[in-house]
């Protein structure tokens, strides 16, 4: 199995949602803001349900929160 | 540094000084002829229940100095201290008890093979107390890593 890596826009649409803070999107998720920071840095992955109660918070598809790559797709 | 992270910290530094003073008195035992079963077990049990009291106390002050350093920082004199434990610190913390666990065991495990090589019992009750914190230790370490390094 090749290694995965999942990666994330939390940044830009905390920017493009009224430049909400980490610490807000902590809060809305249930989580601590050293985890944002975490997922943010590419330093965590988050679990499924935060994963989609994340993606809610912002109104969006999953998918165009987090992205799944491969090191067989970079090739 | 987060709560958790200052705990973990507060946690390896009260173990590394429990380790320190256990190989003291076990130094002094070994210089004096007073290495007897007596003696060590009298050890044994200062060990925990120093690991225990100190653990305790040193969180509360842990929490304490969190406090206070929020309200100099911020000037805040309610500060919000997020001392909160979500999915990310739970895993951490199941991976640190797992290295613990391992480190654990093979400490068990060297400390039997003392015993199989024709050293006394009491080395082996000596160093199953030495590999128990110094297990806590690495799983400390580990934690702060996977704080620090991510996953």
């Amino acid at each position: 199995m090749s290694k995965s890596h999942i990666s994330n826009n939390i940044r830009k649409l905390r920017f493009f949602n009224g430049e909400m803070t980490q610490q807000q999107l902590a809060e809305k998720a249930g989580v601590t803001r050293q985890t944002i920071i975490a997922m943010e840095q590419d330093k965590y992955s988050p679990s499924l349900e935060l994963a989609f109660r994340i993606a809610r918070i912002f109104n969006v598809p999953l998918e165009e929160v987090f992205s799944y790559e491969t090191a067989e797709d970079g090739k | 540094m987060s709560f958790q992270q200052r705990n973990i910290t507060v946690s390896l530094v009260t173990f590394i000084l429990i380790l320190g003073f256990y190989l003291f008195r076990i130094s002094q035992l070994l210089q004096s002829d007073d290495f007897t079963s007596t003696n060590v077990f009298r050890l044994w049990g200062v060990i925990i229940v120093l690991s225990i009291v100190a653990t305790i106390v040193l969180t509360i002050l842990a929490h304490v100095g969190s406090a206070i350093f929020e309200v100099i920082k911020t000037g805040n004199e309610n500060p919000k201290i997020e001392d909160i434990e979500d999915e990310r610190d739970k895993l951490i913390d199941l991976k640190g008890t797992q290295v613990t666990y391992i480190a654990s065991s093979l400490g068990v495990l060297t400390a039997m093979l003392t015993f199989v090589i024709g050293q006394p019992p009491l080395v082996m009750f000596s160093l199953l107390v030495f590999f128990g914190v110094l297990a806590q230790i690495i799983g400390d370490i580990s934690r702060l890593m996977l704080y620090r390094r991510g996953f």
